[in-house]
């Protein structure tokens, strides 16, 4: 008994002793998956707030390895900004190991923003993985259009009044700044592509879905023949023959896909890779949320000409 | 007559210049008759529209009653009809050729060596339970695991209960299906068990929050004494329980490099006396570097250090440890090296330090996410002073749900 007494009560006081330190006070911590939805918590919150995202835009967000620096993060957070759905699959067992009961799903600091999102291609039929790694309950990138920025800030909005009630009319000021800007921007955006009405693109993945709708574009078409398998020689031949059939000339991808299968195609249908990126961040210039589109609206526009 | 001419004019004036006197329409009464319909006819109207209002108004108000959006809330749409807890299969097969001539479980077949069948919930918004049964060719049905994990206690402490792999080290907590190689490394095997070990006990973890730049977990247990299946470290018996701690230490030393380093402590009992005379001190380290994004590589090493009780046919002091290499070259493609070195436990006195050696080589294809095949190379070199070669062709699948826990 002493013995195990001896060895018990050393690591019972550090647990004990274990001292506890905090961000800048006064600021809300927020600890978001995406980087594009840091930037929208930064545009409201802006002084009042330390955000941090935890998948980095250069990675493949359906993979995300979660670090332990990373759970001490969340430890520390206030609120967590997520896409909700089921895209962020590493997000639940990064919320168990962090064990803030606050956070977890339907908790009141855990920000699901894809509350009120119009959401695009919801299976109406039973669906099984031999479709893929399709995604349940629709479509889950609805951060790439950028209308919906303003159901998300709104969310964000909300609840960041909710939690800091002291700065009610900060951040509702800056809120009003960014839904003005943002109305000026995004006639401006499909003033930039008005030509891409109409044109068809093909992508890597099913994740432009929001952007084309946003632009009137047709993405039908993808690198893989099925949601997460990556392309065969028998569909970049089908490919190849309906790019030519339908005179496709832009093949858009992220980052952070294996470029060659694009660029081979675009090479067979003297087309080209245009980056169109899923993260702020994910390519120069894409700084915030307002750069990003700027990036994306520019590529595709030179893309589809 | 002057009077006949008077009417006259008076009448004629009236008739030119004031004909409304003589010819004044509806009279009063009239008027006043047809203001009364015209009001009477108003009050309908507003009565009906009064009704139209009050209608529309409710139709506002239900609606605003409303507590489910148009387009349901994502945490609302994930909560299944009927309480179904996350369900999950994983598939292990495993095709073993191997120069032993010995008749144990999967030599020289192809055998389902595991399924597991996993659920997992949340019980309350306080804790959340996780159970895995196992099945196999060559064994019974048992249950590996099952434990509450309780969120949220004093220091901001997250307790388990109940039967788990214990947290200590890196693979010793790890799932088979989350190993990079086929089998676990020999150290593993021979101290722990053919499978590591899973144990009945309690732990609590905790993420400690120095000032420092790196971040820190520690966990303490208590489980069932004890080892796994062929396991040596500790006695047979569960009477004497096993303690143990494990201290994490991780960096992230650049966007794209991070190091884990940790010590872990465990003391258990070679007999039913629970007088602790067998002690394990470890450290684990791995490195993980990501090249781009799709290409990464891990550096994994582990050194057990067995102290046991000095008899006269016991051992006193050994250890035992594996390096592990692996490399994520292509995005359906890794390959590996793993290199074991173990000391047996109760060699006898002629020759205290028998040593099983081993090299791995192996080639892993990823299907898909939930599909997966690898090809191994494992030559042993046991104490007993005979070789032995082993190909492994292992398929691991999985279907439902399956999240893995943060190692």
């Amino acid at each position: 008994m002493k013995n195990l007494l001896t060895r018990i009560i050393p690591v019972v006081l550090m647990l004990l002793g274990a001292a506890s330190y905090s961000f800048a006070a006064g600021k809300l911590n927020i600890i978001t998956t995406q980087t594009i939805f840091a930037d929208l918590v930064k545009q409201i919150g802006k002084d009042k707030v330390n955000v941090q995202a935890i998948a980095s835009p250069k990675y493949n967000i359906h993979f995300i390895q979660p670090k332990p620096s990373d759970v001490r993060k969340v430890v520390k957070a206030d609120l967590y900004v997520n896409a909700g759905l089921d895209l962020e699959a590493w997000s639940d067992p990064l919320l168990e190991a962090a064990g803030k009961q606050k956070l977890f799903r339907n908790g009141e600091g855990n920000v699901d923003l894809s509350q009120g999102i119009r959401l695009l291609n919801v299976p109406d039929h039973p669906i099984s993985r031999a479709e893929g790694d399709i995604h349940a309950f629709g479509n889950p990138h609805f951060q790439m259009d950028p209308e919906n920025a303003r159901i998300m800030a709104h969310t964000i909005l909300e609840k960041l009044k909710e939690a800091d009630p002291a700065n009610t009319s900060y951040y509702e000021d800056n809120a009003k700044a960014f839904f003005t800007k943002l109305d000026r921007k995004i006639t401006e955006w499909k003033n930039i592509c008005a030509q891409c009405k109409g044109k068809e693109v093909i992508s890597y993945h099913e994740d432009i879905a929001y952007f084309a709708d946003f632009l009137g574009l047709r993405a039908e078409q993808f690198l893989e023949p099925k949601p997460g398998i990556p392309p065969t020689p028998k569909h970049m031949q089908f490919l190849e023959d309906y790019a030519k059939a339908h005179h496709i000339t832009a093949i858009a991808t992220p980052t952070y896909y294996p470029q060659d299968a694009a660029q081979s195609l675009a090479g067979k249908i003297r087309g080209k890779v245009i980056t169109i990126c899923q993260g702020v961040g994910e390519a120069p210039g894409t700084d915030d949320f307002f750069s990003f589109f700027d990036y994306n609206l520019k590529q595709m526009s030179e893309g589809v000409k | 007559m002057r009077r006949f001419f008077i009417f006259i004019i008076v009448f004629y004036d009236l008739c030119c210049f004031n004909p409304h006197l003589l010819w004044a329409g509806p009279s009063l009464e009239e008027e006043m008759k047809a203001m009364k319909e015209q009001f009477a006819a108003m009050q309908a109207k507003m009565s009906v529209y009064e009704k139209r209002i009050a209608d529309l108004e409710d139709q506002l108000a239900k609606r605003s009653a409303q507590t489910t959006p148009p387009v349901a809330a994502a945490s609302n749409r994930l909560i299944p009809a009927k309480w179904t807890p996350e369900i999950g299969v994983v598939a292990d097969t495993v095709l073993k050729l191997t120069s032993s001539k010995k008749d144990v479980e999967g030599n020289n077949r192809l055998s389902l060596r595991e399924l597991e069948l996993v659920f997992g919930s949340n019980v309350d918004p306080f804790s959340r339970l996780d159970t895995t049964i196992s099945f196999s060719d060559s064994e019974s049905p048992s249950l590996e695991e099952a434990y509450l994990t309780r969120f949220g206690l004093p220091l901001n402490t997250t307790a388990r209960i109940g039967k788990f792999k214990p947290k200590v080290g890196k693979v010793l907590g790890t799932h088979r299906d989350s190993l990079d190689t086929v089998d676990e490394p020999l150290v593993i095997q021979r101290y722990f068990g053919s499978e590591g070990m899973n144990k009945a006990g309690v732990d609590f973890t905790k993420i400690l929050d120095f000032p420092l730049p790196v971040t820190q977990q520690v966990v303490f247990g208590v489980i069932q004494g004890g080892n796994g299946d062929g396991g040596t470290a500790f006695g047979t018996t569960g009477k004497a329980p096993t303690i143990y701690g494990h201290l994490k230490n991780y960096k992230d030393l650049s966007d794209t490099m991070g190091l884990e380093v940790g010590t872990s402590y465990m003391a258990g009992s070679k007999d039913e006396n629970p007088n602790f005379d067998s002690q394990i001190w470890a450290i684990d380290a791995t490195l993980t570097k990501h090249l781009n994004a799709n290409q990464d590589i891990k550096l994994q090493g582990e050194v057990f250090n067995l102290d046991r009780k000095k008899t006269v046919n016991a051992d006193g002091n050994l250890w035992g440890a594996y390096g592990l290499l692996d490399f994520h070259f292509k995005p359906q493609w890794s390959a590996g090296f793993r290199y074991d070195y173990v000391q047996l436990v109760d060699n006898p006195v002629t020759n205290p330090h028998e040593v099983d050696y081993g090299e791995t080589g192996y080639l892993t294809f990823y299907q898909s996410e939930f599909a997966r095949w690898r090809a191994q190379y494992t030559h042993t070199t046991l104490a007993t002073g005979k070789n032995d070669n082993t190909v492994y062709l292992q398929g691991t699948f999985a279907i439902g749900d399956h999240k893995h826990k943060l190692q």
